[in-house]
C-alpha cells in the first residue's frame, strides 16, 4: 500500500510541465474514440460514399458464413450501388446481441430469425413487407404454408430460408451390430420402445434413444389433434403434458432411453451430441442438421420418420420453416432490403451457392436446381422431406411467445423428472401453470 | 498559499479528475438512476417501458421459484467457496513466507490462476476436465473409481464451480503474504523468549496482526462471489442447469434482461443485489469491531 503513495509523490515534481501534455493527450484520446465510433456505425466509409449500405446479420458455422458471403458478393456485383456489411456469429449470444442492438436503435437492416420471429413481430421491430410483394419481392414460387408461416395479422414479415422437418437420426452401424433392422416407416411408440430396449440390451454402453425434447412434444400433441400454442393460449391440457413426461420416464426406467445423467450431457453442437459420441442409437433432430451429424461421425447415420400414435393413427410431423430472413422495421432502405431478400431466396445462382445448409430451398425452381446436384447426404434429406410432404397430417404451429423463457421451463421440468427430484404429476402441474404465466406475460 | 494558486491547484485537480468524472456521471450514475426507474416498469427492451410500480419486486419475492433457486445457489456458493479459498490462500502464504529458494517463481505460479480464472478459456477448460470422460474421471479411473458426469449432474455441478473459485486463491494469497511480511519480527522473538510455541505465536501474534488483511480479503471475496457469473455461464452453456443447480443470481439476472425480454425485472433484481451487498458488507463491518485489531487505532 505504501508504495502507491510513494509513486504519487515521485511523480509530483514533474507534474506541472507535463500537465498540458497529459490534458492534450486525453482530449485527443476522447476525440479518437469519438471518431472510431462514428466510422463503425451504419454510415458509409469514404470509398463507398454514395452507396446504400445494408448491414446483414446471421448466425451459423464457418461453412454457412462462407456461402452467405459468396451470395453477398454475387449481389453486390449485380447491384453496384449497394454495399452489404456482414455481421455473423455463432448462435450462442446471437439474440442477446440482437436484442441490445434493437433496443439502442442500432440493429442491422437485414436479420436472420429462427422460429422466434413471432416474438419480434409482436414487439413491432420487424419490417412488414406487403407493399413489396409481387414487385421487388416475388413469392409466386413459394409454397403457401411457408408464406403463412411468416404472416401475422395479414402482414407478411420474412422469407423462409429453408424447409425443415423433425425426425430421427439413426445409427445404422449400431443397428447392424445389434442385428436389428431399421424399423418400418409406419411404426408406433410401442415399436420405438421395443427397438430401443433391444439396442440397450444387445450393445455395450449404448442406449436406444435420447429423450425427444420439446420439438418432439409438439409432434406428440399433433398426434392427438392438439397444438402447443393457439392464438394467445396454450392449446393442450395438463394431462397431455403429464402423459408425455410419463412416456419418457417409463422409457428411462425400462432402459430404452438414456438415463438422466447422460441426457443432460447432450449438446446442440453435433460433435457433442449423444448420437455422435456413440451413447445412443436414435436421436430427434431437424432434417437440415442431418449432414452435420453424419459428417461428425464415422458411423453410418440414416434419417427416419418418428413413430405414429397407435390409437389415432397420426404422425404429427409437419414441414417447418428452418429460419426466416427479415428486415428491421427501422431500416432507412426498406425497398433495397426487400430486393436483397428476394435475391437471397429466388436467385438460382445464389440458391446453388447456399445449397441446403439452411434447409431445403422454398422456391420450387431453386429447389429443383439444388436437388439435381445433390450430394448423397442431401438426397437423404430430400427423400425425407418428400416423405413428410406426402404423409404429413398436421399443421405448422408457431412457437410460443417468450420462447427462450419457455424453453428453460421445459428443460427444467424434464431434468427434474429425469433426476427424480419430483414426481411426474407434480412437475407436470408446475410446468403447465408456469407455461401459462409465461405466455400471458409475453402476449401483453 | 495565495488564492490564485489555490484556484489553479483545484483546477489542475479537476483537470485530472475530468475523465473519471465523465465516466462516473455518464457510465455509472446515469445508468444507475435509469435502472432504478426501469425496475418499476415492465420493459421488454424493444418497446417503451410501462410503469407498474412494485410488481417486479412482488413477483420476485412471492411468485418466482427460479429467483429463490438462484438466491439459494449463490448463497451456497459464497458459504462454500469464500472460507475455503481464504484458508488455502492463508496456508500457502504462510508456507511462502518462510523464504524458500526461488520464492518468486512459486509466488507467480500460485498467483497465475487468479489472473486466468475469470476468463472464458479457463471455464471451457474446466468444463472439459469435469466432463464424464474428462481429465478428472480418467484420473479417478486409475484407481478403479468410476466418476460421475460432474457438470451434468444437479447434485455435483455447483461443486465444480466452487473448486474453480478456490483454485483462484492467488490474489488473496499475495495480499496475505504482504500482510505477513508487515508483522514485526521482534514480536515473534519476544514470544519465543517467553516460551511460546509456534502455534501459540500464530494464534496470539499472527492472527491479530493479520486481522485487518483477513477482513479486507473477506469483504472483497464475499462481494466477488456474490457477483460470480462467467464460470457458471460458460460451464452450464448459459442455462444455469441442470435443474438450476448452477443458476447464479447474476446469471438469472442476465437471462431475464437479455434472453427473456424482462429488462425491468432484471433491473429490479440488480437493485436487490446492490441492497443485499450493502447489508452484508455493513454486517461484516459491524462485526469487525469485535475481531479486527488495528495496531495504530489504539488496539480496537
Amino acid at each position: 500500500m505504501e508504495c502507491f503513495l510513494f509513486l504519487v509523490k515521485e511523480g509530483d515534481f514533474c507534474m506541472k510541465k507535463s500537465f498540458t501534455w497529459i490534458l492534450l493527450m486525453m482530449s485527443a484520446l476522447l476525440v479518437f474514440t469519438g471518431c472510431s465510433n462514428q466510422s463503425s456505425s451504419s454510415k458509409s466509409s469514404d470509398s463507398d460514399e454514395d452507396k446504400i449500405v445494408l448491414r446483414f446479420t446471421w448466425w451459423g458455422g464457418q461453412e454457412r458464413s462462407q456461402k452467405t458471403q459468396e451470395v453477398i458478393d454475387l449481389y453486390e456485383k449485380a447491384h453496384p450501388d449497394v454495399k452489404i456489411v456482414p455481421e455473423f456469429s455463432g448462435l450462442e449470444g446471437y439474440f442477446e446481441k440482437l436484442d441490445t442492438q434493437l433496443a439502442s436503435g442500432n440493429a442491422p437492416d437485414i436479420i436472420q430469425f429462427g422460429g422466434n420471429l413471432n416474438d419480434y413481430v409482436l414487439k413491432g421491430v420487424v419490417l412488414p413487407l406487403n407493399e413489396y410483394m409481387g414487385k421487388e419481392l416475388d413469392l409466386s414460387k413459394h409454397p403457401e404454408n411457408m408464406i403463412n408461416a411468416a404472416t401475422y395479422d395479414d402482414k407478411f414479415y420474412g422469407v423462409v430460408l429453408g424447409v425443415n422437418a423433425g425426425g430421427l437420426v439413426m445409427n445404422k452401424t449400431a443397428f447392424d451390430e445389434a442385428n436389428l433392422p431399421i424399423p418400418a416407416d409406419d411404426w408406433t411408440w410401442e415399436d420405438l420402445e421395443k427397438t430401443a430396449k433391444s439396442i440397450t440390451t444387445s450393445l455395450d454402453k449404448k442406449y436406444g434413444v435420447l429423450d425427444f425434447d420439446e420439438d418432439g412434444f409438439g409432434m406428440f400433441l399433433a398426434q392427438r389433434d392438439k397444438i402447443a400454442y393457439d392464438d394467445g393460449k396454450v392449446g393442450f391440457e395438463e394431462q397431455d403434458a403429464k402423459e408425455w413426461f410419463q412416456l419418457w420416464q417409463d422409457m428411462r426406467e425400462s432402459g430404452a432411453a438414456a438415463p438422466a445423467e447422460l441426457q443432460t450431457q447432450n449438446q446442440d453442437d453435433p460433435a457433442q451430441s449423444l448420437i455422435v459420441r456413440g451413447d445412443v442409437a436414435m436421436q430427434f433432430v431437424f432434417s437440415n442438421q442431418y449432414a452435420a451429424y453424419n459428417s461428425a461421425t464415422k458411423d453410418e447415420l440414416t434419417f427416419h420418420i418418428p413413430p405414429y400414435d397407435a390409437k389415432t393413427g397420426k404422425n404429427g410431423v409437419t414441414l417447418l420453416p428452418s429460419q426466416f430472413l427479415a428486415g428491421n422495421a427501422k431500416t432507412e432502405h426498406p425497398k433495397e432490403v426487400a430486393e436483397f431478400l428476394n435475391f437471397f431466396v429466388n436467385n438460382i445462382e445464389a440458391g446453388e451457392v447456399l445449397g441446403m445448409d439452411r434447409g431445403i430451398p422454398v422456391n420450387s425452381e431453386v429447389r429443383e436446381k439444388v436437388s439435381a446436384s445433390a450430394t448423397e447426404e442431401d438426397k437423404v434429406v430430400l427423400d425425407y422431406i418428400d416423405l413428410v410432404t406426402k404423409t404429413s397430417d398436421a399443421e405448422y404451429t408457431p412457437l410460443y411467445p417468450g420462447y427462450v423463457e419457455e424453453q428453460k421451463l421445459y428443460k427444467q421440468t424434464v431434468e427434474t423428472i429425469a433426476f427424480e427430484k419430483d414426481s411426474v404429476d407434480n412437475a407436470s402441474k408446475k410446468y403447465f401453470k408456469e407455461l401459462n404465466k409465461i405466455i400471458e406475460r409475453h402476449s401483453k | 498559499m495565495s488564492l490564485r494558486a489555490k484556484t489553479k491547484n483545484s483546477l489542475i485537480a479537476y483537470g485530472f479528475l475530468t475523465p473519471w468524472l465523465i465516466g462516473f456521471f455518464g457510465l455509472v450514475l446515469g445508468p444507475m438512476i435509469a435502472s432504478l426507474y426501469l425496475s418499476f416498469t415492465h420493459y421488454n427492451l424493444l418497446n417503451a417501458p410501462q410503469w407498474i410500480g412494485l410488481e417486479n419486486y412482488k413477483n420476485m419475492f412471492f411468485d418466482d421459484d427460479n429467483f429463490w433457486d438462484s438466491v439459494h445457489v449463490t448463497a451456497k456458493f459464497v458459504v462454500l467457496s469464500v472460507p475455503t479459498q481464504l484458508l488455502s490462500a492463508l496456508l500457502v502464504a504462510l508456507l511462502l513466507k518462510k523464504g524458500l529458494k526461488g520464492i518468486g517463481i512459486y509466488r507467480t505460479i500460485y498467483y497465475l490462476p487468479s489472473l486466468l480464472g475469470g476468463s472464458v478459456a479457463i471455464a471451457i477448460l474446466w468444463r472439459n476436465m469435469f466432463d464424464s470422460n474428462g481429465l478428472v474421471n480418467s484420473f479417478l479411473s486409475l484407481f478403479g473409481i468410476e466418476g460421475k458426469a460432474w457438470i451434468s449432474h444437479p447434485d455435483y455441478a455447483l461443486y465444480t464451480l466452487v473448486i474453480l473459485s478456490i483454485w483462484q486463491f492467488g490474489a488473496s494469497m499475495i495480499i496475505f503474504l504482504a500482510g505477513l511480511k508487515q508483522i514485526p519480527e521482534n514480536l515473534y522473538e519476544a514470544a519465543e523468549i517467553d516460551g511460546a510455541n509456534k502455534f501459540q505465536s500464530f494464534i496470539h501474534i499472527t492472527m491479530p496482526m493479520l486481522s485487518p488483511v483477513i477482513f479486507f480479503n473477506l469483504v472483497m471475496e464475499v462481494i466477488k462471489s456474490l457477483q460470480a457469473f462467467t464460470s457458471a455461464y460458460i460451464i452450464s452453456g448459459g442455462t444455469g442447469g441442470p435443474i438450476n443447480s448452477t443458476l447464479f443470481y447474476t446469471l438469472y439476472l442476465y437471462q431475464n434482461g437479455f434472453s427473456f425480454f424482462n429488462m425491468g425485472y432484471a433491473a429490479a433484481m440488480a437493485w436487490v443485489l446492490v441492497l443485499v451487498l450493502a447489508i452484508i458488507t455493513g454486517i461484516l463491518f459491524i462485526t469487525s469491531r469485535y475481531w479486527v485489531y488495528y495496531e495504530d487505532g489504539g488496539g480496537k
